[in-house]
């Protein structure tokens, strides 16, 4: 039994289709992620559930009661926005209030609840700061506070870490799991950065053009994709036409093939001749260029030590293992 | 803004805004009707219609005269501010940043103190000796140096905020520029615009200055607007067709001013 | 300091020079004037002289009410606008804000002629609400002629001012509330208000600067013989009756002082409210 479902929805802004029918269901407690590149759909789609934007046909059953009719305000939905969104005018404290305070509870049962929330997100010290005096990630905690504490039935993340720096996202992207494990919320969270999407999510929806492409857990989607443009959006799959295919595999290949970089083996001996073209360090793995029967590849090599580099133009073999070999659309 | 789109709230809006419209439309209205009636008076429509006031009014040389010495003083005086206002704005922005919080203050001034508090000093100070200017179109130049000098300063320095003058300037002196080479070929053809739009608004604020050309040299040199408070007498009809005929002129630069705007942002 | 920084300073001279002698100087011989006069010489004569007149302060009243009045019914016909002018298509709202552009250079001489053409002894509004029995007779030339006077030119210059001040109430804050379950009206009244009252503040002190200094509309249209501080000042240093200059700078540093008053006041409030980064 799902608890959100979204059944047949469209919209279309001036004629112009941003999606026509778009299908998906969502369990109770369940870290989904809706992934795709921007234009795709993905905000959209997020804002016709909080009700932000109007949509044109279709249900959003939430609990097994259509609200598409409902404005936001009867929802019971929380969101966090990229840009934070927070009131300029009002405290943290004030700000995580406001929702209690528009429910009408009692100002005890409110200060109770704000601070809780603070707590989990670990700013009781800035309550009576203002936005203006935090840095981006606290704000975002503020704004995930302020979601949280109406305990709302579901929490919709529009891009929330996409405004921060790199060191900070990774830690919030941590914290925002926990606290969601913790808290049993059903969550849908926007983004368009795959590693954030593989890291975060019990499963993903991966979209393109108005429509979802693949829905799958982490590893299915990067271990499995349905078509090229899955293959080309997650991992840095190297994607070859029938014809290239065959003339690399030296047999008769109908279908476009995907093969990731990390399952190609490199050594000094084997069948599969090639020649390194140049090669780039990324940290942990070393990434090659190495042409193989006038085919281009792409191969990378966990960086162990620095005696096993080879060097560019140097001839080295190459092992595919075909079951690891991915037929795309 | 996605949902206000729908219903009765765009009528509300939309009709606020028609509101709007027509009480800023109504003076201009009334006058353009009144500059084209053959007579009006105690009757809410005029008799008849003529273009007669236009034919007297631009075949009077009082007025020629008088609208000649305001495009004179106004592009004098514009010109003056240019010369005055770029090279400071240069100096302050490239050599002197901290200079820019003074100068926020400095040019507070014109608008702190109104021309009719200014006026006082001017009379007695450059009404005799060294410096008598009281009378000439000189201390209108000045003057509406002063006036344009707020707006000018505002303007520019938005421009030069937009176009990033220091790594301008640093690009251009890595490949070989002078700063006045710089300052000359880089910064100035990128300001070009800027500087046109902001020109042609302050002349059209400058052409309908009053108080610093009727107190300080009023029939001496007579502008359009000293000539339009004398004509005061004689046929409204004759003052309403000079009124429309001003007007339309800034309208013209005003929307020069708008298209040029609007051509920058995209 | 290097020799290109001094040619830089160099550069400011003519500035310094025009500035100095067309802003700062006479503002310098307004103030020290206003402590002088004829018969007593160095001292506050000249300010005694004005608050025991009943004609001076009754030209600081006149100014004052004109000005408040003016402004508040400017800035509220502003707010509503150029509230409404953002709700409205692009075509619509383009057009009305670049006529609205237009009509702040549409004040002085000539808008007091338009205003006599339409509301003047035999203006056709007159005529029309008069025969329609609404009012029974209007005079323009009064003080509530002048503050409808006065008002239509606060508008566009509102507008102006407030159109872009709208634009810090952002819409997501609006999305926001609205999940958080707030109203349109509670959005407003505990966010978008508290948000835009710097710039409404900001708005209404220039506007009323705006008025309390105007001289040509008033002047065109009572030819000088209306009683508000910016004709008195005029009067008596280029007028045909008799001159006093020492007595137009002391009214003059008064006009300063109330326009630098409210300048302050609004500081004040300013500092005591929030501040917005960004």
């Amino acid at each position: 039994m799902s608890f959100v479902s979204v059944e047949h929805l469209q919209k279309s802004y001036s004629g112009t289709p941003i999606f026509s029918d778009i299908n998906c269901s969502i369990a109770k407690g369940e870290f989904v992620t809706l992934l795709g590149p921007s234009g795709c759909g993905k905000s959209t789609l997020l804002r016709c559930i909080a009700g932000l934007t109007p949509v044109d046909g279709g249900k959003i059953l939430l609990d097994g009661q259509d609200i598409v009719p409902l404005s936001p305000q009867k929802r019971g939905i929380g969101m966090v926005f990229q840009s934070y969104a927070l009131f300029p005018n009002m405290t943290v404290e004030q700000n995580v209030a406001f929702g209690l305070r528009m429910q009408k509870v009692s100002s005890d049962d409110s200060n109770k609840r704000v601070a809780e929330v603070l707590q989990l997100v670990e700013l009781n010290d800035f309550a009576k700061r203002y936005p203006h005096q935090l840095s981006g990630g606290q704000c975002q905690r503020v704004a995930l506070a302020r979601s949280l504490v109406t305990r709302p039935r579901l929490l919709l993340l529009d891009e929330p870490l996409s405004a921060l720096d790199a060191r900070i996202r990774k830690h919030l992207r941590e914290q925002i799991r926990t606290i969601q494990r913790e808290l049993g919320l059903t969550t849908i969270f926007v983004t368009h950065d795959q590693e954030e999407a593989l890291v975060m999510s019990d499963r993903i929806f991966l979209m393109n053009k108005g429509h979802i492409v693949q829905s799958g857990n982490a590893q299915t989607l990067y271990a499995a994709p349905v078509d090229a443009f899955a293959a080309g959006f997650i991992g840095n799959y190297n994607l070859l036409d029938p014809d290239t295919a065959s003339r690399l595999l030296q047999r008769p290949i109908s279908s476009r093939i995907a093969i990731r970089p990390e399952t190609v083996g490199l050594s000094l001996q084997g069948e599969l001749d090639g020649v390194i073209l140049n090669h780039s360090l990324l940290g942990n793995v070393i990434r090659y260029r190495v042409e193989v029967r006038g085919v281009q590849l792409i191969v990378d090599v966990l960086n162990r030590a620095p005696g096993d580099l080879y060097a560019d133009g140097q001839r080295v073999a190459l092992t595919i293992d075909s079951s690891t070999l991915c037929e795309v659309a | 803004m996605s949902r206000a789109e729908s219903g009765s709230p765009g009528i509300y809006h939309r009709s606020v805004v028609w509101l709007l419209f027509l009480i800023l439309l109504l003076p201009l209205l009334g006058t353009l009707v009144y500059s084209i009636a053959s007579s009006w008076s105690a009757t809410i429509l005029p008799s008849g219609f003529t273009l007669k006031w236009y034919s007297q009014l631009w075949s009077d040389p009082r007025f020629l005269a008088a609208f000649g010495q305001s495009l004179l003083v106004c592009v004098a005086a514009l010109v003056l501010s240019v010369i005055l206002i770029l090279p400071l704005l240069f100096v302050v922005h490239y050599h002197f940043p901290r200079l820019d919080a003074l100068m926020n203050i400095l040019i507070l001034l014109p608008f702190a103190v109104p021309p009719v508090v200014s006026s006082v000093g001017l009379l007695q100070l450059y009404g005799s000796g060294p410096l008598q200017m009281v009378g000439t179109p000189w201390i209108l130049i000045g003057c509406y140096f002063t006036v344009a000098l707020p707006f000018m300063y505002r303007a520019i320095t938005n421009n030069l905020q937009a176009i990033n003058l220091r790594d301008l300037m640093d690009a251009a002196q890595l490949l070989g520029a002078s700063t006045w080479q710089a300052a000359f070929l880089v910064v100035l053809p990128n300001l070009r615009k800027g500087l046109m739009v902001a020109l042609l608004l302050s002349f059209s604020f400058l052409f309908g200055e009053f108080v610093f050309a009727n107190i300080l040299v009023g029939t001496r040199y007579e502008t359009l607007q000293v000539f339009l408070n004398n004509m005061r007498n004689s046929s409204g009809h004759f003052t309403s067709a000079l009124v429309i005929s001003y007007f339309l002129f800034v309208l013209v630069l005003t929307w020069v001013a708008t298209f040029l705007n609007k051509d920058k942002s995209q | 300091m290097s020799r290109g920084k001094w040619l830089a300073l160099l550069c400011l001279v003519p500035f310094a020079v025009f500035f100095i002698v067309f802003q700062i100087a006479p503002l310098v011989w307004v103030l020290i004037h206003s402590v002088q006069s004829e018969e007593s010489g160095w001292g506050m004569a000249n300010f005694i002289k004005i608050f025991n007149s009943k004609f001076y302060l009754q030209a600081i009243q006149h100014s004052l009410e004109i000005s408040f009045w003016s402004s508040l019914f400017g800035i509220v016909i502003a707010i509503l606008g150029s509230y409404s002018l953002r709700k409205v298509d692009s075509r619509l709202r383009n057009f009305v804000n670049a006529f609205a552009n237009m009509t702040s250079n549409f004040s002085g001489v000539p808008l007091a002629f338009a205003f006599i053409i339409l509301l003047g002894f035999n203006g056709s509004i007159t005529i029309m609400l008069k025969q329609a029995g609404i009012i029974e007779d209007f005079n323009l030339y009064s003080k509530t002629g002048l503050i409808i006077l006065y008002t239509y030119f606060q508008i566009p210059l509102g507008v102006l001012l407030l159109y872009p001040a709208f634009d810090a109430v952002r819409e997501d804050w609006r999305e926001s509330a609205s999940l958080l379950g707030a109203s349109s009206w509670q959005f407003w009244r505990h966010i978008g208000l508290p948000v835009l009252t710097p710039a409404l503040l900001g708005t209404f002190v220039i506007l009323l600067a705006n008025a309390l200094g105007a001289y040509a509309t008033v002047y065109a249209l009572t030819t000088g013989n209306f009683n508000v501080l910016p004709i008195r000042i005029a009067a008596m240093v280029s007028g045909d009756i008799s001159l006093d200059p020492n007595m137009a700078s002391a009214l003059a540093v008064i006009l300063v002082g109330l326009m630098t008053l409210v300048t302050l006041v609004h500081q004040w409030l300013l500092k005591r409210s929030y501040h917005v980064a960004r």
